[in-house]
Parts: C-alpha cells; sequence; structure tokens
C-alpha cells in the first residue's frame, strides 16, 4: 500500500491505499463512515463487472449446538427483504443478465454477483437493500432448512469423501471451531428457529463487518457515489469480541474407522498446519505439492505407478485464519488395505525429514503455483474472489501476488524445517474407510 | 497443407492456451471398443516422445503448464495452457504426445490396470451412477449410448492394433483444428498449428459413418439403480430434446430457460424454492451433432423422491399442455441475451465459438448473432417448439437409490409406466 488514508470527492468516503495487481492493473481501497470497506481494480477487458461481498463471519464463529447457521443464513439472504417480495431478489438479477451465487466457510460468507457493466446500479441497490432489510418469517426459515438438510445428504451423508473429510476434522479438533462442518450437524440445522437467524443477522450483517469488492469495467467516479447512495446510510452494528477457542496442541495420534458401502478402503490423513498469515505457510505448500501435486510428485509416483496400490492421492493445505490441517486423503486399489497405503505415505514422508526436496522438485512444485494462481484471474469473478479472500482472511488484498513472488525464496532448507516440524505421527489424525460388511449394507 | 486455424488474442495475463481438436470422437470406435479413443488419447498422453508418463508431466510441471486429453462422442481434443515464457518448451513437448507417441507397451498395460481400478471407485458417485446409466439406456442402440471411458471388459480387450487405428483416426491432419488464445500473435499461432500437422503422417481423414437419428424413448420406462445405505436418491427424467439444426432450436432453448435453465425457473421454484425438496433442480438441453436429451434433474431425500417424480412429470406436462406466458418469455430473452456477456468475457470463450461452429455443424450466425436469434422468438414460436420437441408420454426415469426403501413407491408414481428394471450399482454400464 502506498499512501495514508484520504478524503475523498465522496462525503465520509476516505481513499485508504492503492496496491499493484499484476500487470496494468492497480487495486484501490476506500473506508466508508460507517465502517464498510470496498477494493475496486478497474478491468476494462470486457464490459462486465464483479462485485463481491465479503462479510467477517464463518463458521467458526459458531457454536456447538448451533451448527450450520451461517451456512443457513447464506441460503436466508436471497429470500425476502422489506422492499422484494419472496424470489424477487434472484429473478431481478437474472433478468439483468447476472451470474450470482454465495458460498460460506470456516472464516467467512461471501456473495458474488457478475453483470453486465450497464447493470451495476441495481447490483448495489439489491446488496445494500439485503444488508440491513431482510425479513425472516418461519415460513422461509423452515423452508430453506429443508433444502440446507437436503444439501448436506447430498455433499456429505451420501458421500463418502464429504463423509471423511467431516470425521476427520472433528476428530482432530476438540474445541476449536474448525471441529464442526460448515454446513453443520443435521440435527442442529433441523433445530434453528426464526429467533436463532434474527439474532444472527442483526449480530453480524452490517456495513462494518463487510467488504464490497469490485472488479471490472468501471472506475472510482462512477463506483464511489453509487455505493454512497446506497450504504453510507446503513448503521454500523457492535460486532461482538469473537469468542476465540485456541485448539490445544494435539500430543497423540487419533484414529476413527468409517464403514461405507464403497468398492474400495480409503484412508484420509490430517497434518496440523500453520495459518494462512503464519510465515512457514508457504513453505508447507510448496511442500505438499512437491509431495501431492500432479502425477510427477513423490507421492503419485509411489502409490500410484511404483506400487500400484493407490487410484488416488490428494492433499489440501488449509488456507485459514487460524492453524488448520494438511489434509491428506487417498483411495485404495482393488483389495489393498488402508493401512499399505499408510505405510508407504509414512515412509515417504520420513524420506522428505531426511532428504529435501532437490531444487528441481521444487522448481517444479512453484511453477505449478504460479500457474493455477494466474489461472484464477482470468475472469473478474477470479480476481474479485482472489481479491476478496485474501482481504478478508488476512486483511491483504494484493496477498495472493506477493505469495507468488515469495514462492521464489522458498529454499530447500525450508522445506526441511516444515516436513520436520507438521509432518509429526504424534499430531496427526487418521480415518480409515472400511467396506461395509453385506449385512450392515442391506 | 493448411492448419484451420483460430486466434483470440489478449495480453491481459501472461498466459496462452492452445487446443488440437479432432473431428473424430467416441461416436466413430467400434461398439465391441466404447472407451477404446479415451484409452488411446490416454496413452498419447503417456508416451510421447518415447518418454515416460511422469517425465511428460514433469516437463509441463517445471515450465508452469499443463495438458490435458478429452474425449466426446463427436470430439477429441488435445489441450493445455502455459506461462507465456514457456510456450517454445511447451510446443515441444505437446509435439511428442500428439505427432509421435510410442505406446509402450508397459505403458499400455498399467494404463489398462488403472482404467479397471478408476472405474470401480467412479461406483461412489451417485450422480454419475445416475448419468451413465441414463446415457445407455436413452440411447441404447445408438453410438451415444456407448461408455466414452470404457468398461472394464474394453480395457481388457483394447490391443495394440486397436489403439494404432484409433490414433490414426484422431489425428488426420485434415480432420484437425488448432484454436489458440491469450498471450500470443496470430502469426505465432498459425506457425505452431503448421508445426503440428507438418508433424503427422500425411494421410486423410477416413470418411466418418452418419449415424441414424435415433428416434428417442418408445413409451415410459425405470431404470432403477440399486444401490444401500442411501439417505437421498439421484432422479433423472429425460425425454427427446434439442437439434441445433433445427429452425426452432432457438425458440426452444428459451422456452427450456423458462422451465428449468435458472435458480428462478419454474422446477427450480416448485422443487427446491417452495418444498425445499431438493438442492438443487434443474432440465438441461445440451446439444450435439445430432439432437440429444431434455433432462431434468434433482436430487430429493429417499422419503420424497416419489412426490418429487410425480412434480417433475405433472410439471413437464403442463409446460408442454400450457406453455410458457409472455412475462416468462420476456424475462428469459432478457436472461439470456445480458448473461451472453459472460460467454464471451475471456479470450479462451471467444475463440470457442468459431471451433463449435466447425465441430458440431452449426450455422455460422449460431453463436455471433446470438443475441439476434434470441430476440426474434416470439411466444407463438417458443410454445410450438415444446409442443413439437418436447413428448411427456415417451421418456426414461433413472433413479439411484436404495430400492428396498423407495422402489415402489418410486414405480407407483410414474403413471403409464410401460417397464421397469432394477440394476445394482455395481453393474458394469
Amino acid at each position: 500500500m502506498t499512501t495514508s488514508p484520504k478524503p475523498t470527492s465522496i462525503a465520509g468516503v476516505k481513499h485508504e491505499g492503492t496496491y499493484g495487481f499484476g500487470a496494468g492493473l492497480r487495486l484501490d481501497a476506500y473506508i466508508f463512515n460507517n465502517g464498510l470497506r470496498v477494493l475496486l481494480c478497474e478491468d476494462h477487458s470486457a464490459p462486465v463487472v464483479a462485485y463481491h461481498t465479503w462479510y467477517r463471519v464463518g463458521s467458526r464463529h459458531e457454536h456447538q449446538g448451533k451448527t450450520g447457521l451461517a451456512h443457513l443464513f447464506e441460503h436466508l439472504m436471497f429470500n425476502e427483504t422489506e422492499n422484494l417480495g419472496p424470489g424477487v431478489f434472484d429473478r431481478t438479477l437474472e433478468e439483468a443478465g447476472a451470474e450470482s451465487n454465495a458460498a460460506t466457510w470456516l472464516d467467512w460468507t461471501q456473495y458474488n454477483i457478475a453483470v453486465p457493466t450497464s447493470e451495476l446500479a441495481l447490483v448495489a441497490k439489491l446488496e445494500s437493500e439485503r444488508m440491513t432489510n431482510l425479513v425472516l418469517r418461519e415460513p422461509q426459515v423452515e423452508s430453506e432448512k429443508e433444502v440446507v438438510a437436503n444439501e448436506r445428504r447430498y455433499r456429505v451423508d451420501d458421500d463418502v469423501d464429504g463423509r471423511v473429510s467431516e470425521l476427520l476434522w472433528s476428530t482432530a479438533f476438540t474445541r476449536h471451531g474448525y471441529s464442526w462442518p460448515t454446513i453443520g450437524w443435521m440435527r442442529d440445522i433441523q433445530n434453528f428457529n426464526t429467533q436463532d437467524c434474527e439474532q444472527f443477522y442483526s449480530t453480524y450483517y452490517a456495513p462494518n463487518n463487510a467488504t464490497i469488492v469490485v472488479v471490472g469495467d468501471t472506475d472510482a467516479q462512477s463506483l464511489l457515489p453509487l455505493l454512497s447512495e446506497h450504504y453510507a446510510a446503513l448503521q454500523s452494528a457492535s460486532v461482538p469480541l469473537e469468542d476465540v477457542r485456541p485448539e490445544p496442541p494435539q500430543t497423540e495420534r487419533r484414529v476413527s474407522e468409517l464403514p461405507q458401502p464403497v468398492p474400495t478402503e480409503k484412508l484420509s490423513v490430517g497434518f496440523k498446519s500453520p495459518a494462512l498469515g503464519d510465515a512457514d505457510h508457504l513453505a508447507v505448500t510448496v511442500l505438499a505439492e512437491v509431495l501431492f501435486g500432479g502425477r510427477a510428485s513423490r507421492a503419485h509416483r509411489r502409490l500410484l505407478r511404483d506400487d500400484e496400490i493407490a487410484t488416488d492421492v490428494r492433499a489440501f493445505v488449509s488456507p485459514f485464519h487460524d492453524p488448520g490441517l494438511i489434509e491428506i486423503t487417498a483411495t485404495c486399489r482393488d483389495d489393498f488395505p488402508a493401512e499399505r497405503i499408510e505405510s508407504a505415505l509414512n515412509e515417504e514422508i520420513e524420506r522428505l525429514k531426511t532428504e529435501p526436496p532437490s531444487v528441481e522438485e521444487i522448481e517444479r512444485a512453484t511453477a505449478r503455483l504460479e500457474l493455477g494462481q494466474l489461472s484464477g484471474l482470468e475472469t473478474v469473478d477470479g480476481k474479485a474472489s482472489t481479491i476478496g479472500y485474501y482481504d478478508t482472511v488476512l486483511g491483504e488484498p494484493d496477498a495472493s501476488l506477493r505469495r507468488v513472488d515469495a514462492l521464489r525464496r522458498v529454499t530447500r532448507n525450508d522445506l526441511l524445517r516444515v516436513a520436520r516440524r507438521y509432518l509429526v505421527q504424534e499430531s496427526s489424525t487418521v480415518v480409515y474407510v472400511r467396506k461395509s460388511a453385506p449385512e450392515e449394507a442391506s | 497443407m493448411t492448419a484451420q486455424v483460430f486466434v483470440e488474442q489478449s495480453s491481459a495475463l501472461p498466459l496462452v492456451h492452445m487446443s488440437v481438436v479432432s473431428r473424430n470422437g467416441a461416436a466413430y470406435e467400434p461398439a465391441e471398443l466404447a472407451g477404446a479413443t479415451r484409452f488411446t488419447a490416454r496413452l498419447m498422453r503417456r508416451t510421447g516422445g518415447g518418454m515416460a508418463a511422469e517425465e511428460l508431466d514433469e516437463a509441463f510441471d517445471r515450465i508452469g503448464g499443463s495438458f490435458g486429453v478429452d474425449v466426446g462422442y463427436n470430439v477429441t481434443s488435445f489441450f493445455g495452457t502455459t506461462i507465456r515464457r514457456s510456450l517454445d518448451a511447451f510446443v515441444e513437448t505437446a509435439l511428442k504426445i500428439v505427432a509421435n507417441p510410442t505406446f509402450d507397451a508397459e505403458a499400455r498395460e498399467r494404463l489398462r490396470r488403472e482404467s479397471a481400478a478408476e472405474y470401480t471407485e467412479s461406483s461412489n458417485d451417485d450422480a454419475t451412477l445416475a448419468r451413465r446409466w441414463f446415457r445407455r439406456r436413452f440411447y441404447a442402440g445408438h453410438p451415444y449410448g456407448r461408455s466414452v471411458i470404457g468398461t472394464p471388459t474394453v480395457f481388457e480387450a483394447i490391443d495394440d492394433a486397436a489403439i494404432r487405428r484409433r490414433y490414426d483416426a484422431i489425428t488426420a491432419p485434415d480432420d484437425l483444428l488448432f484454436a489458440f488464445s491469450g498471450d500470443i500473435s496470430e502469426s505465432q499461432a498459425r506457425s505452431i498449428a503448421t508445426r503440428f500437422a507438418d508433424a503427422l503422417p500425411q494421410r486423410s481423414a477416413d470418411a466418418r459413418p452418419e449415424h441414424a437419428i435415433w428416434p428417442g424413448p418408445k413409451g415410459r420406462h425405470l431404470t432403477f439403480v440399486d444401490k444401500p445405505e442411501r439417505t437421498q436418491t439421484q432422479i433423472l427424467v429425460g425425454t427427446h430434446g434439442a437439434d441445433p439444426h433445427d429452425a426452432d432450436y432457438p425458440a426452444l432453448h428459451v422456452a427450456n430457460t423458462v422451465f428449468g435453465g435458472t435458480f428462478t425457473a419454474r422446477l427450480m421454484r416448485e422443487v427446491r424454492s417452495k418444498r425445499g425438496w431438493s438442492y438443487g433442480a434443474y432440465s438441461s438441453l445440451p446439444y450435439a451433432r445430432q439432437r440429444r436429451a431434455l433432462r431434468l434433474w434433482t436430487f430429493p431425500k429417499a422419503g420424497d423422491a416419489a412426490d418429487c417424480i410425480r412434480l417433475k412429470l405433472r410439471l413437464l406436462r403442463e409446460w408442454v399442455d400450457e406453455g410458457v406466458t409472455a412475462e416468462e418469455l420476456a424475462w428469459a430473452k432478457s436472461y439470456l441475451i445480458k448473461s451472453h456477456a459472460f460467454a464471451e468475457d475471456t479470450a479462451s470463450k471467444r475463440v470457442w465459438f468459431p471451433v463449435d461452429v466447425e465441430l458440431v455443424g452449426l450455422p455460422a450466425t449460431f453463436h455471433t448473432h446470438y443475441r439476434q436469434h434470441v430476440q426474434s422468438v416470439t411466444l407463438e414460436q417458443a410454445n410450438a417448439a415444446i409442443r413439437a420437441r418436447i413428448d411427456p408420454a415417451n421418456l426414461l426415469v433413472t433413479v439411484v437409490g436404495t430400492e428396498a426403501e423407495v422402489g415402489a413407491a418410486v414405480r407407483d408414481a410414474i403413471e403409464d409406466l410401460d417397464s421397469s428394471e432394477v440394476v445394482a450399482h455395481t453393474d458394469e454400464c
């Protein structure tokens, strides 16, 4: 960022600063008097605009017994408002040619709309309307609970990978809000009432808990007066201090078994990983890419090519506000037991602690990560998602590009250090997926 | 020869996308070797220039490139993306795959084993199972009813001679199109395309048979895919749908948008918004060289499956009998015309328009005059197209669920059911 906050020509709006955002693009940050944060990236390559609203509330802010509320609320935000009848919000946006969706995860809730540039004013009007004027009635809440329950059946209950991931996280975390799934436990989903929703809305949906990211064919002269018209009068809320529940260190290996009607066994392993803002996060990301990224990676070569014991192996490093997991999943081939994959995997992990990746392996991993990062920036939506994500989780909207630059500074020593620090059996969690016995299946 | 090359330049990002596309796909492989084209293309990807699969992967990875293959019924594509600075190295490796695969025996056997294992694993996904059985039964006897990915039986049967025959078929130079987009000039693109065309053996493409137009299902049929422990069902309802060569295709396209093409369309409103029965409820109207199915997709919990089918069939019947309203038509046209901005907002999307016209044999203005085609649709045309093309009396319902729990109720929900079958989720398809 290059400047300190300065007034703009719009009353109540200050320019916080400017960030570089790749060749030919820049990112301007503004703050409204009511706390609303606005990030603008002009991109005139096509006559379209992405308009994302990020709320700094996710499932980690919930409590046991009320899990899934942030996600249920994401659904409810498409219902009635004081000035828009049921279904009018979506219908109006579609008539304007909008692509619209929303997402909730552990740290945030996000609403994304992309429209032809000519429809930008409509989006500002509709998004500001639902920020403070949502109407919550019992029939809508009940109907949406049923939709969410069906979503849960689809993504978790009847999806073995969803079941495994849920079990892994709830076993690995005992206190922190990352222990429950964003979609919530089924019993909690079914027990929500209108009062729960009203309380959640008044607590977290306010301009001072949100960032609007606009990317596309517009400029500050057009955008700021528009946003001021629709948002400047909105009242900020008293967002409570987060009830932080740090996860205690894990000192022993935790194991779970999950019988499922699967044709082959599966394995999932979680090692505790650093938070996205931790200095080690990038090195862990590169390490995971060396070990699991693509078919030339160490794990693929070992499990799929040499031993032929797996049909698939992959890993995901949590990009979260708080420490998460390096989540490894593998599917057994034929009748090999999950322990056979685990054993080979552990050998490869131990090898990393004595034979750190070569320079060539690191170059391969960083080139893959760079390609992935660039590919995500092709559309205005992709840019807005990237900017909003890093701003909400880290408070650094340009962090994704800075991470690409930092990739080139990751060394073999860094990887050796993080392999020894994080890939520790005593703080791992394992889920074995077993084939259901026929009598269980029937 | 002069290669057919399409280029859409954009220097917004330092990326180049390249596709080498053959007009030959899975519809032209022998019926007893369904899946051979995809197997061949995957083996090319693993033996280019005599390199091992992991060496090829490493060659792409280390330059910031990716390269894959995709097979459809009428198309085989070799496609990739690279960071601009690595374009030369990317092309060198891609050339080895397309023009000089060695089909090494060890790699072939390895792929055979891998493919069988992947097939087994794929039965975990209920939506995949539903689509697979729907396709198999809906287009029974037609090439569109065959499996593009193949089955364990086919993986065992594919030999070196069959692979080389499919290779010759999908790399005949006069069957190839080249598409480039991103940070590349037209002259660079043409030069690369020429290198590919010149590197391939100069042979003419075999004449491809024109497959008979498939009449679609006669009567109402149910295929129930039985899988244990399902809390939910995957339900597909299909009847014959669109052919982009029909004069009334734009009208049917607009009418389907009203019925099930968006989040506020009739299907979603009735199934999800009003009743909360299914997270998603859509009707899709894909197009290809020949008429494809109109397909309605929902996934309600097991206890709602029968009611959901009943509702879908009623909505389908009402759509045909009563058509769409003037208000609905105006809304759908506005949505389609304005949202078309997102079909052409990047170079990699825009370059696909002329390629699609060539591959599917579409009218030249299909994409370039899309907005005009939609705008010109009248209410009479939309409703006439529904009546002419959609037939609720002749359809296929495919359900994945636990048969013992919901099978009887599902059969009861389908009036005038002519036949039903139960298959196991582990059956080869």
